[in-house]
């Protein structure tokens, strides 16, 4: 079981609101099961040129994109911004926290990992350990029902995920 | 020769290889480097002015170059250097 205070959990609830419909994500961290920091990370995404999407994507993904606005591309995915990431990282490091999550917010579909999700997420999983950066968790926040925003998060883990209970405290 | 660490949507380039052994004096260098055994590998990394693009980390052991002095961040032998793209998903597929 992770907890995570009020204050964290109803912000990240806010911030999924504010972006709506853009997905918004970010970075939570703590240790011992509590999460005790929350980053919100800019979500790119919207403001990448083609040529940029072409580099990022793999062929399926870029087709769904590519046949969209740049501002509605936001609605259906997110990239975090490097800086800001590797910002939090380094604020993670110095707190001498751990317990890694991602958090992005699904504004039309139900909170559990997409293919594209997972497929993101083992493509992180091959590099991390060299990076000595601990195996994070992921986190979605649903507005499907809007006034009924949903949480829940995963420890993806051989292409598959697994539910990881998550309270409000 | 410096370890240059490959992530998956890259390793069509480098005909399936997640680990590249190079040279370079600097990130730079070694992309360059990289790109002439990889050719078409630099765009993917760097934009048309030569810089970094920005949903792709570089790191030098452990740390991001942004955190160094960027591209021109100095490498030495035994060095490792990773190359990640930023965290992402989506829905809807
Ligand atoms: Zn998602």
């Amino acid at each position: 079981m992770i907890s995570i205070p009020a204050t964290i959990w109803d912000d990240m609830i806010a911030h999924a609101r504010e972006l709506d419909p853009h997905e918004c994500c970010g970075v939570l961290a703590g240790k011992d099961g509590v999460i005790s920091a929350q980053y919100r990370i800019t979500n790119i995404l919207a403001s990448m040129t083609e040529d940029e999407l072409t580099t990022f994507f793999e062929k399926g993904k870029l087709s769904d994109l590519k046949n969209l606005s740049p501002d509605e591309r936001a609605d259906i995915a997110f990239i975090m911004d490097t800086m800001e990431f590797s910002s939090a990282v380094k604020d993670i490091r110095q707190k001498e926290l751990t317990l890694p999550i991602f958090y992005h917010s699904h504004t039309s579909s139900p909170a559990r990992p997409s293919e594209t999700d997972i497929k993101k997420a083992m493509d992180f999983e091959t590099m991390r350990e060299k990076l000595n950066f601990p195996e994070p968790r992921h986190l979605i926040i649903s507005l499907e029902e809007k006034s009924h925003p949903v949480i829940r998060a995963y420890h993806i883990q051989n292409s598959l995920s697994t539910e990881v209970p998550v309270q409000r405290q | 020769m410096i370890t240059v660490r490959i992530p998956t949507p890259l390793r069509p380039m480098t005909g399936g290889k997640g680990e590249v052994e190079a040279t370079g004096g600097s990130v730079l260098e070694l992309i360059d480097h990289l790109n002439g055994a990889h050719p078409g590998l630099k765009d993917r990394i760097c934009d048309e002015q030569g810089e970094v693009r920005r949903f792709i980390n570089i790191y030098v052991n452990e740390e991001d170059i942004r955190f160094l002095t960027g591209k021109e961040t100095p490498l030495k032998d035994g060095d490792e250097v990773s190359i990640v793209p930023a965290i992402a998903g989506g829905s809807h597929g």
